[in-house]
């Protein structure tokens, strides 16, 4: 890639003057490259090498031991794998529900109800409260001693530890919250993309008497493909890299852990930020350049899927 | 990897989808919907409603009766959340993380995203490419961690800050929103001898006044929550921001859910009145941030 001030386009002044653009771009593009393209393709580097977080300690090249270690040695890598299946799990999961409800809540709000801007609001809130929010009130309400869903299941003579309890369970909970904190966005989405279908289309089907499901299978449903398209690339890569919710309501417990909390838990301690020696970030980085491969294939995957179905509607 | 399409989302948005509804929708069907969305806002609301009566009530009162209503309106346990919390402390750290990364962030974007759309250079396609592809680079979590402790700036203000200098997905609503902006302004202006800088500045920006509000909003909530980096980077607590402060109140307070209920919601009634008075800013960025995840 050349970078050079091009003549005939660029008419702010001559000679010298040609370069202030690129001058005054280097701060943004410069920190860029440093903070954020640099670091992102030295992950892959520092995979290879057994990196610590201790400020000058000497980094060795180590070749693929870390991926050797991660996925094939001893009683480590067979919980690594665990989580490995789990974060597909949970993928999966979240990808599934938060689609087809955000798909169904978009559906009822694209009707003329009273309410309607209330409704959309409201179900869009979570999203802008952040993790630690989200995952704090969950907590309270997921109280085993006094929490409203302990009363409500108690009703049904269901006792539970909810997020304390089997790991199974923790799980689970921690999948509805994603879903209620996110599903927001993926209505949004298709709100979006449900104004944008021509209102003739429905008036000409309606009056070849279609209704209801036909109206939806034959008019909605195609001509919403590219915000199908988005939502289902956004949930999956989303879900994915998904963790922090875990970090707030279960902590690193056995059982529930995701990758992405794996490559935070090996890279910088298990509970905080305190600077100990245990930071193994040559082994993290391998971590989360497996996690990086993972979103990498089945977003590809996915990408191809909604491909194929575009140009079976859209042409 | 096609980039996903983010369509520009506003929830007050004119509604295009009305007439069909008034000739489609039965009595029934609306019916039902209702009872659906109305299930849903339960399921919204309700938090809202636990936090605010458990916040409260007294322990000994939470502990007899988790679920009823307070005995009155009290609101010792958000004096004391206050003060225990180190709230004015985490508060203050938070919003200078937040404008003062964002101030950056949105002043050097500019001069970057204005170029790039306008293509004032040989590269500056491969440029844009650059941006859209760190979307799906792996994350840059551990060198970056690398660089900061390496460059001395682990553990302090301005190193935090350093993180949040950058958005690619910010610098492509900025470089999409520019492209709108006829070309032929540009000509006029430099006809009539106006500079490089003092253009971008004076007649760009308030041309794209809606693309900067969406791009700072996206910029700064995403600092205001960001829960991991602080956790990482920051281990004295003067430094800490709000949500790291909130994780440690629960961590010494975690039992105390009247307090802990009471600093979970001071910490959220500004971002629900932000909420409603910047709506539409907030959802158009925040959806075109989910690419993230």
């Amino acid at each position: 890639m050349t970078i050079k001030v091009s003549k005939k386009s660029y008419l702010f002044g001559r000679g010298w003057q040609r370069w202030t653009p690129l001058f005054l771009l280097l701060p943004g593009f410069g920190l860029y490259l440093v903070m954020a393209v640099g670091p992102s393709v030295a992950t892959a580097v520092y995979s290879f090498t057994d990196a610590t977080g201790i400020k000058g300690a000497p980094v060795n090249w180590i070749g693929f031991d870390n991926y050797d270690e991660f996925l094939f040695r001893g009683l480590a890598s067979r919980d690594n794998i665990a989580a490995l299946q789990r974060t597909l799990i949970f993928s999966v999961l979240v990808t599934t529900i938060q689609f087809g409800l955000g798909l169904l809540l978009a559906l009822l709000l694209n009707q003329k109800l009273k309410g309607r801007t209330f409704f959309r609001t409201l179900f869009f809130m979570p999203v802008i409260l952040g993790v630690a929010i989200q995952g704090l009130m969950w907590k309270l309400l997921l109280l085993p001693n006094g929490g409203p869903i302990a009363e409500m299941f108690g009703w049904f003579g269901v006792r539970s530890e909810f997020l304390g309890g089997q790991p199974k369970e923790a799980f689970l909970w921690v999948i509805v919250v994603q879903i209620w904190a996110n599903v927001g966005i993926t209505m949004v989405i298709f709100l979006a993309g449900m104004q944008t279908i021509p209102e003739d289309l429905y008036e000409a089907a309606s009056i070849d008497g279609a209704d209801g499901w036909n109206l939806f299978k034959s008019i909605t449903w195609p001509q919403l493909t590219p915000a199908i398209n988005t939502n289902f690339l956004l949930n999956i890569i989303g879900s994915l890299q998904a963790w922090q919710l875990f970090l707030v309501l279960t902590g690193y417990k056995n059982g529930t852990q995701v990758l992405g909390y794996l490559v935070f838990a090996e890279g910088f301690g298990q509970t905080s930020g305190s600077f100990t020696t245990a930071f193994r970030q040559g082994f993290a980085a391998a971590a989360s350049i497996v996690l990086f491969f993972l979103v990498l294939v089945l977003g590809l995957a996915a990408n191809r899927l909604v491909n194929r179905r575009e140009r079976k509607y859209l042409g | 990897m096609s980039t996903p399409i983010i369509p520009s989302a506003d929830l007050r948005s004119p509604d295009l989808g009305s007439a069909r509804s008034i000739t489609s929708t039965t009595r029934r069907t609306k019916l039902g919907s209702y009872v659906i969305l109305l299930t849903f806002a339960v399921v919204y609301m309700g938090p809202l409603f636990v936090l605010l009566t458990v916040s409260m009530k007294s322990l000994p009162e939470f502990f007899k009766n988790p679920l009823g209503l307070p005995a009155g309106l009290n609101f010792e346990n958000f004096v004391d959340a206050w003060k225990l919390a180190n709230f004015p402390t985490y508060m203050l750290n938070s919003a200078i993380y937040a404008s003062v990364a964002t101030a950056i962030f949105v002043a050097t974007s500019i001069l970057v995203a204005f170029p790039i759309a306008r293509g004032y250079f040989k590269g500056s396609k491969g440029m844009l490419t650059l941006y859209v592809v760190a979307l799906f680079l792996p994350p840059a979590l551990i060198p970056q961690f690398q660089l900061i402790l390496n460059l001395g700036m682990y553990n302090t203000r301005p190193g935090y800050i350093l993180l949040f200098l950058v958005n690619p997905i910010g610098m492509i609503i900025l470089v999409n929103y520019i492209k709108s902006i006829p070309r032929e302004l540009d000509e006029s202006a430099a006809v009539d001898g106006c500079g490089y800088f003092r253009f971008v500045f004076r007649v760009i920006l308030p041309l794209i006044r809606p693309a900067v509000a969406t791009v700072t909003v996206l910029h700064a909530i995403g600092i205001w929550n960001e829960l991991i980096l602080p956790t990482i980077y920051l281990t004295n607590d003067n430094y800490y921001p709000i949500t790291r402060g909130l994780i440690v109140f629960e961590g010494v307070y975690g039992s105390n859910w009247p307090a802990l209920s009471a600093a979970v919601l001071m910490l959220m009634i500004p971002m629900l009145i932000l909420y409603m008075f910047l709506q539409r800013y907030i959802i158009s960025g925040l959806t075109a941030g989910s690419v993230k995840g």
